[in-house]
């Protein structure tokens, strides 16, 4: 092994690595919340094919991120991601109200899920900024997360496009672990 | 993993000799220069312009000879271009006029008798001519990336409802929203949310190739509509305008664009049309790729997007490149 490499092993081993999976339906901002968290250019997105994964270091965390597309066609490839997630990350288009009933539907479905069970999940309620925008609270109502109980959740509000909540969301998944 | 001492003196020398030798290049370039100025009697722009090939490698020396200018003047000449470019001055009817004054102002800097040298003007008129149409070109083109797709305009409206009727002439549409979208493969029954970050300029470019190749069009979309390599026609196709503007924006695909002007005598300089042309190059590339590669599901796209890129971005570097459609036939 050369020296570079077992100098970058020694100092990834003194961050904890997580797993982090970003779900939701098409259009709800997964790619740009994504490309926000590593602080890269947003104004080029096109809709992902496939997925995404991305490093992004935070609050002493190694935060490894897949963006998986939301695409009904590519749905049922979710599950091939499971496999020893930390942390589910929820994205919900919040002004999109004709398709709120499909994006719940969708989560219960996750939170059914034997390979997910106990994984915190952090629900984006995202797109704040926008006309006609659902608050967090109608939208955990109408998702029914008060119903769950064998998981830490939570719900924030955030605008992907500008940053706004982001940090916020990402605060609360380091201290979650962290209690772990 | 194994000691492997060939890589690492290789690696070593490749840290340590290139950017040496691009030091060494940048400390020798005066001299040099001064030198063949000196034998040959001739500037470096002159020298580019008489001794390059017509195409990329005499526009790419013209570009970065004028570049790399330490001249005051020269740099000025070069902001007053591009404000003309961003002002998209080089027209039809302006443009002459503009490249005439370059030509002269540059004879003027560099000393260069205008009648002892008709060629060098006439050539060099050229370079500086395609050279700014495309910068031009690219300020429309991110004028067009920017305007959003507006369900509210008609003209928009319009122009994706025809995308339809060229891609699906069997079939009619059943109402505005629908989950027929799907079957060219936007993502849910409404593709206005589809083009985000590409704007008007993913649809255009779409309408364009299903309008200008239909049946390449149609046979591409047959191949997308595989059950099992399958790949969706209208995301992917928004992901490639992405590619094909990424390429023309960060000065990858010069070579083609610089070679495709000289070959056609496109004198003026680059228009949307070849941006168009070689979006649906990329397609056709894109497609027969795919088909190659007989990806097991759509979640390998990434891998093959990035190889696809990859394979282009190399021909692109070779200076000669020039991108021909292969519209393929297919025995019936």
């Amino acid at each position: 092994m050369g020296l570079l490499a077992l100098l970058r092993k020694l100092r990834a081993s003194s961050e904890q690595e997580l797993r982090i999976l970003l779900l939701g339906l098409d259009n709800a901002g997964k790619t740009t919340l994504l490309k926000q968290l590593a602080n890269e250019d947003i104004t080029h997105i096109t809709p992902t094919q496939g997925f995404n994964i991305k490093s992004v270091q935070s609050t002493g965390f190694k935060l490894n991120v897949w963006d998986i597309g939301g695409q009904r066609k590519i749905r049922p490839y979710w599950r091939n991601y499971f496999e020893n997630t930390d942390v589910l990350i929820y994205v919900i288009d919040s002004s999109d109200r004709r398709r709120f009933d499909e994006t719940a539907e969708e989560l219960s479905e996750l939170l059914n899920e034997d390979k997910l069970e106990g994984v915190p999940l952090l629900v984006f309620a995202n797109k704040q900024d926008l006309l006609g925008a659902a608050a967090p609270s109608e939208l955990a109502l109408g998702l029914a997360l008060q119903t769950i109980k064998n998981r830490g959740w939570q719900i924030q509000a955030c605008c992907a496009c500008t940053g706004e909540g982001v940090q916020d969301g990402m605060n609360w998944i380091c201290q979650t672990i962290k209690k772990k | 993993m194994f000691y492997q001492p060939v890589s690492y003196v290789s690696n070593f020398f490749g840290w340590l000799i290139s950017p040496l030798l691009n030091f060494l290049k940048r400390i020798l370039r005066p001299f040099i220069k001064w030198v063949l100025r000196r034998t040959t009697g001739l500037c470096e722009l002159q020298r580019t312009c008489y001794c390059e090939p017509s195409g990329a490698s005499r526009i790419l020396g013209i570009e970065n000879s004028l570049k790399q200018s330490k001249s005051v003047k020269v740099h000025t000449l070069l902001q007053f271009l591009d404000l003309a470019a961003r002002e998209k001055r080089l027209t039809a009817a302006g443009s002459a006029q503009i490249i005439r004054n370059t030509v002269e102002t540059i004879c003027c800097i560099k000393k260069i008798h205008l009648d002892a040298h008709r060629p060098f003007t006439k050539l060099f008129g050229e370079c500086v001519s395609i050279i700014w149409s495309l910068k031009q070109l690219l300020h429309d083109l991110e004028e067009i990336r920017t305007t959003a797709y507006d369900s509210s305009n008609m003209e928009h409206e319009k122009k994706l409802l025809e995308l339809w009727n060229l891609l699906m002439p069997m079939k009619e549409l059943d109402c505005r929203v629908s989950n027929l979208w799907k079957d060219i493969g936007f993502q849910g029954d409404d593709p206005k949310t589809d083009f985000r970050g590409m704007g008007l300029l993913g649809l255009e470019n779409l309408h364009f190739f299903a309008k200008n190749y239909p049946e390449v069009a149609l046979q591409v979309l047959s191949h997308s509509n595989h059950p099992i390599h399958g790949y969706s026609f209208a995301i992917v196709g928004i992901n490639l305008t992405h590619l094909a503007y990424n390429l023309w924006k960060d000065g990858t695909a010069k070579s083609h664009i610089y070679n495709i002007c000289c070959h056609h005598l496109q004198i003026p300089g680059p228009t949307l049309l070849h941006f168009h042309r070689f979006y649906c190059y990329l397609f056709i590339e894109f497609d027969k790729l795919w088909i190659a590669e007989k990806p097991a599901t759509i979640m390998e796209f990434g891998r093959i997007r990035s190889k696809f890129e990859n394979d282009i971005r190399s021909l692109l570097s070779n200076t000669n490149c020039l991108f021909k459609l292969n519209i393929p036939v297919e025995h019936v």
